[in-house]
C-alpha cells in the first residue's frame, strides 16, 4: 500500500516551487531598476560629454587703444569701434598687412561680433576713455572657440575645416602670447539669446520660465485645490460629480499640444493676449497643472483619517472649519508634492509653448509678463535647430540647466514632505 | 408625525412623575440607503446619570448614539425618522443647526482622535470656535478646567504645549474627554470609550464618568457589560436594530423581562 506524502513533504515539494517565482520577481524588478538607471546614466553621461565645453568660453585678453582718430566724442555712440579692436588685437600678430582689407577682416573674426557691442557701451558710458589704453576680455569667435576647446582638428584637410591654416597659425600666435583664457562661462546663464553661439545665454529663457511658472502656480494651486476641496468634502456623490471626476482625469491625459491649440485660439484668439507672452504661456501651463493639483490634493484630503474630521466635528466644529483647521493642514505635505511635481511638468513643457509662439528669436530678457520670451524648453528647441557648432555643445548645456532646476524642484518637493509630514 | 408628538407629550406627562428626561427619543427608524439599522426605538434618557446602551455588535446602538448630535448628517446614505427631543426641541427640526447641538452634545469616539496639535490646543479648540473664552486667561482657566476634569491635568500640566498625539492610549482619551467637556456641553456621548485602553486606564475612564454624571447626561456605548454594570443608573439591551429592553441597570441585569435580555447577559447571544 502506497503511503500518504505528508505535510510537510507536500509544502517541502511547493516551496522549491514557490522560492524559484519568488527569486525570479525579486530578479526581474532588479534587472528593471538596473535597465532605467543605465537609460538615465547614458542620457547623463552623453549630455555631460557634449555639453561641459559649453560651460566654459574662450576669451582673448588684450590691451585696447581707444583710438580718438576712430572714435570721436560727438559721434557717439557710433564709431569704428571693430576697426579700433582689430588694430589693438593686430599688434599681437607678425607677419600680418593689416592695411589689407582681408587680413583685417580675418583679424576682426577671431573676436567674437559681440566685442565691439562691449567696447562701444563701455565708452558710451565714460567717453573720457577716448585716447586711452584698457584692457578688455572679450569672447572670441565660435570656430576660434571651438578650436580651442579641441573641436576642430587641424589634421583635417584644409577644405573641410571651418578655419584654414593662416587662421589657426594666427590664433596660435595668441594663444602663444598668453592672452587666451577659458573662464567659467557665465554668459550661459547671464546673456540673452543671440544669433552667435559665443555670447548666446539662457537669461531670456529663466526669466521667461520664472515667469510662465510664476502664473502658472498662482493660477493653478488655489483653483486645484478649490476643486479638490469642494469636490472631496462637499460635493454631493452623484452621477454628476462622478462625471466631474471622470473628465478630471480625462483631462490629466489630455496631450499638452491641444492645450497649446486652445490657449491659441482662445488666451491669444479671443482674449487677445499678446503672442509670445509668459503670462500667457503660464496660462496655458496652468490648464495642464491643474488636473494634476486636482489629482494630488484629493488623494491627500483621502488619506487624512476621518476620526479627525469626526473628532472636529463632534466638537462643533462647522465643515468648513472642520477643513480649513484641521484636514487641510494634514493634507499639505501631499498637496505641495503634487503641485511641485506638477509645477515640474509644466517647467519641461515645450508643445503648447510652440503653439503660443514662445519659440520666437528674442534677444533681449523680457521685463514683465507680457514681453515677449522663451521658456527654457522652447530655447532647447531654438538652440538644437541651429546650425552652428557651438549651439551643440550650448543645447546640451541648456538641457543640463533644465535637468538641475527639475532635479531641485523635486528635491523641495521631497523636504517639503519630509517636513510637514505629521504622525496621528 | 403631529399625532405622534401629542402622544409623545403624554408619556412626558407620564413620566415626570419619576423624572424629567434629557432626552426623548420616540419611534426613530434609521435607514443606510435600504437597509433598516434601527426599527422604531423610544427611549427616555433622564438628565444627571448615565445611560448604557448595550447589545451585540452591529444591533445599532452606535448609530442611535449617533443620531443623538446628528453626527450621522455626515452618512450621505443615512436616513433618519421619528422624533428625538433634547430639552422639548425636536433636534431634527430644520430650524436647528447641528454646529449648534453638537456644541450642546459632546462626544468622544471609540478610538481615541486628538488633534495633532498641542494639549493645549487640543481643549482650547472647542471653545475658541464657539467665543466661550473672552481672552487669553479665560480660555486657560476653561482649558484647565476641563483638563482637571478628565483627571488629567497633573499628568499633561508640564507640558501643555507637546503635542496630544505623544500620549499614551489612555492619557489621550482623557485628553479628548477633557476636549468634549471643554466646550460645558450638556449631553456626553461616549462610543466605547475604553475599547482600546487597557485595565487600568478603563478604571481611571469609569472613575471619570461617574464623576462627570454629576453635571452631564452621560450616555455610554459599551460591549462590556461588567462595564455598563458598573457605571450606569440605566441600560438599554438593542438586539438587531430594535430596543428589547430599557431600564434601571440594576434590573436588567438581575430581572430581565425579555428572553433576550436574559440570554444576552448570560452569554448566550452575543
Amino acid at each position: 500500500m502506497e503511503t500518504q506524502p505528508t505535510t510537510i513533504e507536500l509544502v517541502q515539494a511547493s516551496l522549491t516551487r514557490r522560492r524559484r517565482k519568488e527569486r525570479f520577481l525579486k530578479g526581474f524588478g532588479l534587472g528593471a531598476i538596473c535597465f532605467a538607471f543605465m537609460m538615465l546614466a547614458i542620457l547623463i553621461i552623453s549630455l555631460v560629454a557634449s555639453g561641459h565645453s559649453a560651460f566654459v568660453q574662450t576669451h582673448v585678453t588684450f590691451e585696447v587703444f581707444v583710438d580718438p582718430e576712430e572714435i570721436r566724442e560727438k559721434r557717439l555712440p557710433r564709431g569704428g569701434f571693430d576697426d579700433a579692436l582689430t588694430a589693438s588685437l593686430g599688434r599681437h600678430l607678425t607677419g600680418l598687412d593689416l592695411s589689407d582689407r582681408a587680413t583685417k577682416k580675418q583679424v576682426e573674426k577671431i573676436l567674437s561680433n559681440g566685442a565691439q557691442f562691449h567696447l562701444r557701451d563701455l565708452v558710451v558710458a565714460d567717453p573720457s576713455l577716448i585716447g586711452q589704453t584698457i584692457e578688455l576680455t572679450v569672447p572670441v569667435s565660435d570656430p576660434y572657440d571651438q578650436l580651442h576647446k579641441g573641436g576642430i582638428d587641424p589634421e583635417t584637410p584644409e577644405e573641410h575645416r571651418r578655419l584654414n591654416d593662416q587662421q589657426i597659425q594666427m590664433f596660435h600666435q595668441l594663444v602663444d602670447a598668453g592672452i587666451v583664457s577659458k573662464p567659467l562661462n557665465w554668459g550661459l546663464i547671464a546673456n540673452a539669446d543671440s544669433r552667435f553661439p559665443e555670447l548666446a545665454g539662457l537669461k531670456g529663457a529663466l526669466i521667461g520660465s520664472a515667469w510662465a511658472l510664476l502664473v502658472c502656480f498662482l493660477i493653478s494651486f488655489p483653483l486645484g485645490i478649490g476643486a479638490a476641496i469642494y469636490l472631496e468634502e462637499f460635493a454631493p456623490k452623484n452621477r454628476f460629480s462622478n462625471l466631474i471626476e471622470v473628465n478630471i482625469n480625462n483631462l490629466a491625459a489630455v496631450p499638452s499640444v491641444v492645450f497649446g491649440l486652445l490657449a491659441l485660439s482662445v488666451f491669444i484668439g479671443w482674449f487677445g493676449l499678446p503672442r509670445s507672452a509668459p503670462l500667457v504661456g503660464g496660462m496655458t501651463l496652468a490648464l495642464m497643472t491643474m488636473p494634476t493639483i486636482i489629482i494630488a490634493t484629493r488623494a491627500a484630503l483621502k488619506s487624512v483619517p476621518p476620526s479627525i474630521r469626526e473628532a472636529a466635528l463632534g466638537l462643533g466644529a462647522s465643515p468648513q472649519q472642520t477643513v480649513f483647521g484641521h484636514v487641510l493642514p494634514l493634507a499639505m505635505p501631499g498637496i505641495l508634492t503634487g503641485t511641485i511635481i506638477g509645477l515640474a511638468q509644466a517647467l519641461g513643457e515645450t508643445a503648447p509653448l510652440l503653439l503660443i509662439g514662445m519659440n520666437a528669436f528674442i534677444t533681449s530678457a523680457p521685463d514683465g509678463p507680457l514681453a515677449s520670451a522663451t521658456a527654457l524648453p522652447t530655447q532647447i528647441f531654438i538652440w538644437a535647430d541651429s546650425p552652428e557648432r557651438g549651439f551643440a555643445s550650448r543645447t546640451s548645456a541648456a538641457i543640463l540647466v533644465l535637468l538641475g532646476f527639475l532635479i531641485t524642484m523635486n528635491a523641495i518637493a521631497i523636504f517639503l514632505r519630509n517636513k510637514f509630514e505629521r504622525k496621528w | 408625525m403631529r399625532m405622534e408628538t401629542i402622544n409623545m407629550d403624554a408619556n412626558i406627562e407620564t413620566s415626570k412623575q419619576v423624572e424629567t428626561p434629557k432626552i426623548t427619543a420616540r419611534n426613530v427608524d434609521v435607514f443606510y440607503d435600504d437597509m433598516q439599522a434601527l426599527h422604531d426605538v423610544s427611549v427616555d434618557i433622564p438628565d444627571r446619570m448615565v445611560t448604557a446602551f448595550i447589545g451585540p455588535s452591529g444591533c445599532g446602538k452606535s448609530t442611535f448614539l449617533r443620531c443623538i448630535n446628528r453626527m450621522n448628517d455626515t452618512i450621505p446614505i443615512c436616513r433618519v425618522s421619528g422624533d428625538i427631543i433634547l430639552d422639548g426641541e425636536d433636534i431634527y427640526d430644520p430650524r436647528i443647526d447641528p454646529v449648534q447641538l453638537r456644541a450642546r452634545v459632546g462626544m468622544v469616539f471609540q478610538k481615541p482622535n486628538p488633534f495633532p496639535k498641542s494639549i493645549f490646543d487640543n481643549v482650547a479648540y472647542g471653545p475658541s470656535i464657539h467665543g466661550l473664552a473672552r481672552d487669553k486667561t479665560e480660555l486657560e482657566e476653561i482649558v484647565e478646567k476641563a483638563l482637571r476634569r478628565a483627571a488629567i491635568w497633573d499628568e499633561v500640566k508640564d507640558r501643555l504645549k507637546t503635542p496630544g498625539t505623544g500620549l499614551s492610549g489612555g492619557q489621550q482619551q482623557r485628553l479628548c474627554i477633557a476636549r468634549a467637556i471643554a466646550t460645558r456641553p450638556e449631553v456626553l456621548l461616549m462610543d466605547e470609550p475604553c475599547s482600546a485602553l487597557d485595565p487600568i486606564a478603563t478604571a481611571q475612564i469609569e472613575e471619570l464618568i461617574q464623576d462627570l454624571s454629576s453635571r452631564f447626561s452621560v450616555v455610554i456605548v459599551t460591549h462590556s457589560m461588567q462595564q455598563a454594570a458598573r457605571v450606569s443608573q440605566r441600560t438599554a439591551f438593542f438586539h438587531l436594530g430594535h430596543l428589547v429592553e430599557f431600564g434601571n441597570t440594576d434590573d436588567i441585569f438581575t430581572r430581565p423581562t425579555d428572553s433576550r435580555t436574559e440570554a444576552y447577559i448570560t452569554g448566550r447571544i452575543g
